[in-house]
């Protein structure tokens, strides 16, 4: 068995996020794997663990992007594929392009990926990258049970579980709660500095680069007003509040 | 900022790297881990295991026996990681050294047994040597140990035994020929000591908590030994002359100490720098413009590297096999600047504070204790700069 994790590195959550001239500024941030992607990767390792499987990584970004797949090797995964690009685009549909030719030489069973990066946010990439493989596809994976190529995922549908039943090959992508990644631990550290990493550049994936959209500007979210308390007895607290929601927030 | 001029290997500052990412994933726990290490004096058995898994213990044995042969510096660096998140681990620390004792002086068939489960961090072990009436001058120890056919039989009292009760095993400093009779027949002092690996459910052996504070998450401990039964394959090192063994492995200790102190003082001083950048009393200037909060914490930013630099010096120097009394100067020149450094910066954090320095919620106030602890323990700083005086300087001995 084969599997594919497409892995992307971003900011750190913790990271304050600083904007400068309509840009996300990265001197000196600190940057991790996905979280999502996170999952992703330690399920691809459970599946190793508990069977026979070869787990490749793949990636899409800046040379930094060598100490996300160098964790993520450490963890345990067997080899990465890095797609350098020192101006990444921000075009879903031309990097999943990028990404479905680099997938498709590999002819994974499984491709696994997070529901969506902390970063961008869009969750458009992985899905992409299976619509133009045909590759089946279930989204928001909590539980995941293999069973030849059978495949059971539980997924969250808005709070509730949806079970899917599908078979290989297949993509699914990781919410949060599908598992508890591990940390590298250092014989593994120290084994994932002598795993192979190919660097690949989209010429040489035969990919021109076409974005149909761009990121015009990038803004922090407005400050939060402080909240408006109301007092008096409940009587009068309720109906000062009706008279805000009608007459202020124009809401009722 | 770690030590930019030391030549660190890619594998030791792997070791940072990866203690770092770990107390990054952890760090949703630190307020509980804080309450249980401070406040209910439990260090949680939750951040040893994750010590274990990272393979800490791992690094400090040779791949022959199972680990992967870092050595004492990798445990070093990670020790002063710990202790910088303001979670240094003593028993951590004596496990280190009994493992170091074993390695260094133990018998073939005694590696194979202890040091795979070491480095998998399944055995956790205490050191005894201190007794009610024999403290720096250990060698007037009066536990006893006497051999009967193929085992030990030790008898005494030992006092200020740190997380006796969380260990699996207790390595014991005991007399095999009594002070006075060496004395007699002219021989060294440190003549006719042994060290006994104890397991700390072994009979006649029982413990009783000290009211003590300063160890951070462990308690100390009496430990009566009454005629407690030793295997004799349990014995590390010579007969008479385990203190060759222990002398050995005191340094790893004061090493590790040293550490501990260092990210003790990164750990204040990093408090006491946010602390001052957003603290306002007159005006909209912060604290941290003024140079009277300014010039003590710089100051101790300097020691602090210098004892940084000596401890890293001192850890290497045991890797590579130095004579002891060559890294002993350095584990105790370390040790001395370290603990004396913590301290300070300990005190200077509250200073900065104000009044928040006292509160519980800060922190600082509960590190008071264990910054103190370091300046008397493993070894009083009176004593640290004897030897120095002795042997970096060659002055005669004054006690």
């Amino acid at each position: 068995m084969k599997i594919v994790v497409l892995l992307k590195q971003t900011f750190d959550t913790e990271e304050k996020v600083v904007v400068e001239g309509g840009k996300v500024k990265e001197d000196g941030a600190q940057f991790i794997i996905n979280p999502y992607d996170e999952y992703a990767v330690e399920e691809a390792i459970r599946i190793k663990e508990s069977g026979d499987a070869e787990v490749v990584l793949i990636s899409y970004g800046p040379a930094r992007a060598e100490e996300a797949l160098r964790k993520a090797l450490a963890m345990g995964a067997d080899r990465a594929i890095l797609i350098e690009d020192e101006t990444p685009s921000a075009d879903e549909a031309y990097v999943a392009e990028l990404i479905a030719r680099a997938v498709e030489k590999e002819a994974p069973d499984i491709l696994l990926a997070g529901y969506f990066s902390v970063d961008n946010g869009a969750g458009q990439v992985a899905l992409r990258v299976a619509e133009r493989l045909g590759m089946n596809h279930v989204g928001a994976v909590l539980k995941l049970t293999l069973d030849g190529d059978r495949v059971r995922a539980e997924r969250d549908a808005e709070g509730d579980i949806e079970v899917v039943e599908t078979t290989l090959p297949v993509l699914l992508t990781a919410q949060q709660g599908l598992n508890d990644p591990r940390y590298p631990s250092l014989p593994g550290i120290m084994k994932a500095k002598k795993k192979p990493l190919d660097r690949l550049t989209p010429g040489e994936l035969g990919v021109e680069r076409k974005e149909t959209t761009q990121v015009i500007e990038q803004y922090l979210p407005p400050k939060k007003e402080a909240g408006k308390i109301i007092g008096g007895t409940a009587e009068e607290a309720a109906r000062e509040l009706v008279r805000l929601l009608r007459e202020e927030a124009k809401v009722v | 900022m770690l030590a930019i001029g030391f030549m660190l290997t890619d594998e030791q500052r792997t070791v940072i790297d990866a203690v770092e990412e770990l107390l990054r994933k952890l760090k949703p726990r630190q307020e509980a881990y804080f309450k249980s290490i401070y406040d209910d004096q439990h260090y949680p058995d939750e951040l040893w295991e994750h010590m274990s898994a990272l393979g800490l213990f791992g690094a400090l044995v040779p791949e022959a026996y199972g680990g992967s042969g870092l050595g004492l510096l990798a445990m070093t660096l990670a020790m002063e990681r710990f202790a910088a998140h303001g979670l240094g681990n003593v028993l951590a620390v004596l496990t280190t050294m009994d493992a170091m004792a074993i390695l260094r002086g133990g018998t073939e068939a005694q590696k194979r047994r202890f040091l795979p489960a070491i480095a998998e961090g399944k055995l956790r072990m205490a050191f005894a040597i201190t007794e009610p009436d024999a403290g720096t001058n250990s060698f007037r120890m009066r536990t006893l140990a006497r051999k009967d056919g193929s085992v030990y039989r030790l008898s005494g009292r030992k006092a200020w035994i740190t997380g006796a009760d969380r260990a699996d095993y207790v390595l014991v400093v005991a007399r095999t020929i009594p002070y006075e009779e060496v004395i007699a027949q002219g021989l060294r002092e440190r003549y006719g000591m042994g060290l006994f690996l104890v397991d700390t459910k072994a009979e006649g052996l029982s413990m009783q908590a000290m009211e003590t504070v300063g160890i951070e998450g462990f308690r100390q401990f009496f430990l009566y030994l009454d005629d407690v039964e030793v295997p004799e394959d349990h014995r590390i090192g010579d007969e008479h002359d385990g203190a060759e063994v222990m002398f050995d492995a005191l340094n790893p200790e004061r090493i590790l100490f040293a550490a501990k102190g260092v990210g003790m003082t990164e750990y204040a001083l990093a408090r006491a720098a946010e602390y001052a950048k957003a603290r306002r009393v007159f005006g909209d200037t912060p604290i941290a413009a003024y140079q009277g909060v300014q010039h003590p914490l710089a100051r101790l930013k300097v020691l602090q590297e210098a004892a940084r630099m000596l401890t890293y010096q001192a850890a290497e120097a045991f890797d590579r096999g130095r004579a002891r009394s060559e890294v002993g100067l350095f584990a105790n020149m370390a040790k001395y600047l370290a603990s004396e450094t913590a301290f300070e910066a300990i005190d200077r954090a509250i200073q900065t504070h104000g009044g928040n320095g006292f509160s519980k919620e800060y922190h600082l106030i509960r590190m008071m204790a264990p910054a103190r602890l370091m300046k008397t323990a493993p070894i009083n700083n009176e004593m640290v700069l004897n030897y120095i005086a002795e042997r970096a300087l060659g002055l005669p001995r004054s006690y």
